[in-house]
């Protein structure tokens, strides 16, 4: 070694007799260990108080948890995630149009179904779909303040299934249109100009140019949006609808297996959210394609 | 062919152009030179209505850009027909706008026929690269693909704002090279750059903006040889 203080500069002769030979030792982290240690024993007791507590009532879980009614219960749960993303997402670009226009009167307009939307509780919004029929007995069209058309009974027209499919997308709506809203204002201004400059039709532009880029920045949230709608659909049970949720509490309301029961539609939220959680790393693979060297 | 008459463009209280007029004839190329914030940039987005005018007019085969006389009144144009306008106007950016997401020949496809789209990247020397994605090519690349995406729209004229000014110095060449042969080809041209080497090879005539006001044009050979302005003389002085 050199001597300190002065600055010996090897030239490559020299390494192979010097430090290239030697071994290297890692450097050593012992709290770590602990750490790992620590909680293997917590994953431990927590998985042998789950087998060994009776509370847990497995066998019942193992009755319900393919139970017919409770199958059916998942696919209302996962029709209603299905249509509250669909038409929440549709008419949240719309509504992040009108707030990207250029017209003053359309960003007003899309920015008061935002502040609104957001206002509201969903849980009140869903109840006062439910109860539409107190304040309208009957939906009509025709001219404005002149003679009707056609005409429905509220209550025939809106079911409660048909209430919480429009409460859940129009609540939807407005998180997805700032969500869209983010994407679409993330893309460079140079992609609209370059667009612009090619002589690109606006909605082409839109459809083409923008959109695909925006997707990767509005991705992420979605997927957030989609899993929380998918949770947040156990709402509806206010509105005595047959999801998941409502489902096992009819079924613990007659025999008071609560925790067991419980237990099967937290297996299967968990089971549905992460196939959501895989898709969504296929899709933004595939949004992410440009970015491959 | 291109009439540009009076042209003023202010941003805010910064005026940019302060009455620009020039004219390019079918066929010609003409360099525009002058110091960084003279308006270059600003004067060719003027052209293709990138930018709209504060005073003054554009025109291109006798059509307004960006408006329609009528009788003594002129009528703003909307969107749609600017944008068909625009198919006219080739435009190459200094940061080439390339869309990242599409592949190479989907980028010139997005305004024209899949065969046609082969032709022009063939003509760029790229037909190699057509299922490539932008990222993965060379910024020189990427600027011959910008070229031939803006070729692919048959303008009557392209403009270039700065094609080689965000390359590295050893892929200036080969964009240099497609645009020389554009030249060579007949097509009109309006070039903003910094290269004097390519100004005076291939410009017709060289337009000099400085503060918003075309100071000096001519020949390269008068222009950059014996400049009468003063302005012109220290800006060359700084370049050459």
């Amino acid at each position: 070694m050199p001597s300190s203080g002065t600055l010996t500069i090897v030239s490559s002769k020299d390494r192979s007799d010097d430090l290239s030979s030697l071994p290297v030792v890692a450097a050593r982290h012992p709290w770590r260990w602990v750490g790992v240690v620590a909680v293997l024993v917590l994953v431990a007791q927590f998985v042998h108080g789950l087998v060994t507590n009776p509370g847990w009532d497995w066998p019942t879980f193992a009755r319900y948890f393919t139970a017919e009614s409770i199958l059916t219960a998942v696919g209302t749960t996962i029709v209603l995630t299905v249509l509250g993303t669909v038409l929440g997402f549709a008419l949240g670009i719309v509504v992040a149009v009108l707030r990207l226009s250029r017209s003053r009167f359309l960003q007003a307009v899309g920015w008061t179904y935002i502040w609104a939307f957001r206002s509201i509780p969903l849980i009140v919004q869903l109840l006062f779909w439910f109860n539409i029929s107190y304040l309208y007995q009957r939906l009509s069209l025709g001219i404005p303040f002149g003679p009707e058309l056609v005409s429905f009974e509220t209550v025939e027209l809106i079911s409660p299934m048909g209430a919480a499919v429009v409460g859940l997308a129009l609540h939807q709506a407005a998180y997805a249109a700032e969500i869209v809203r983010s994407g679409v204002i993330s893309v460079d201004p140079g992609q609209l100009e370059a667009a612009a400059a090619l002589g690109i039709p606006k909605t082409r532009q839109f459809r083409r140019i923008v959109l695909p880029q925006a997707m990767r920045a509005i991705l992420p949230n979605a997927a957030n949006e989609v899993i929380s709608l998918f949770k947040g659909t156990s709402v509806v049970s206010v509105m005595a609808i047959g999801e998941l949720f409502y489902q096992v509490q009819v079924i613990y309301g007659r025999n008071a297996r609560v925790v067991a029961l419980l237990m099967v539609a937290t297996v299967w939220y968990i089971i549905l959210t992460t196939l959501l959680s895989i898709g969504q790393h296929y899709v933004e693979r595939y949004f992410a394609r440009g970015d491959r060297r | 062919m291109i009439e540009v008459l009076g042209v003023h463009k202010s941003f805010g209280s910064h005026e940019v152009l302060r009455g620009v007029s020039l004219e390019v004839e079918a066929g010609e190329v003409v360099v525009v030179l002058g110091p960084s914030g003279s308006g270059k940039s600003t004067l060719l987005r003027t052209i293709n209505h990138l930018e709209k005018v504060d005073r003054g007019f554009v025109s291109i085969d006798g059509d307004l850009v960006g408006y329609r006389r009528r009788g003594e009144q002129l009528y703003e144009l909307k969107e749609r027909e600017i944008l068909k306008q625009r198919r006219h106007i080739g435009f190459v950016f200094q940061n080439f706008n390339l869309f990242p997401h599409l592949t190479v020949l989907e980028n010139i496809a997005e305004v024209a026929p899949l065969s046609e789209a082969r032709r022009f990247l063939e003509r760029v020397g790229l037909a190699d690269k057509e299922d490539a994605y932008p990222r993965q090519l060379s910024g020189g690349q990427q600027q011959r693909v910008a070229i031939a995406r803006a070729l692919a729209t048959r303008p009557k004229v392209v403009l270039f704002d700065e094609p080689t000014s965000a390359l590295d110095p050893e892929l200036v060449g080969e964009v240099l090279d497609v645009m020389r042969d554009l030249a060579r080809s007949g097509t009109t041209m309006v070039v903003v750059t910094h290269e004097i080497g390519f100004a005076r090879e291939v410009a017709d005539r060289i337009v000099f903006l400085d503060q918003g006001v075309i100071v000096e044009e001519g020949a390269p050979g008068e222009v950059l040889d014996n400049p009468v302005h003063e302005r012109t003389r220290a800006f060359l002085s700084k370049v050459l």
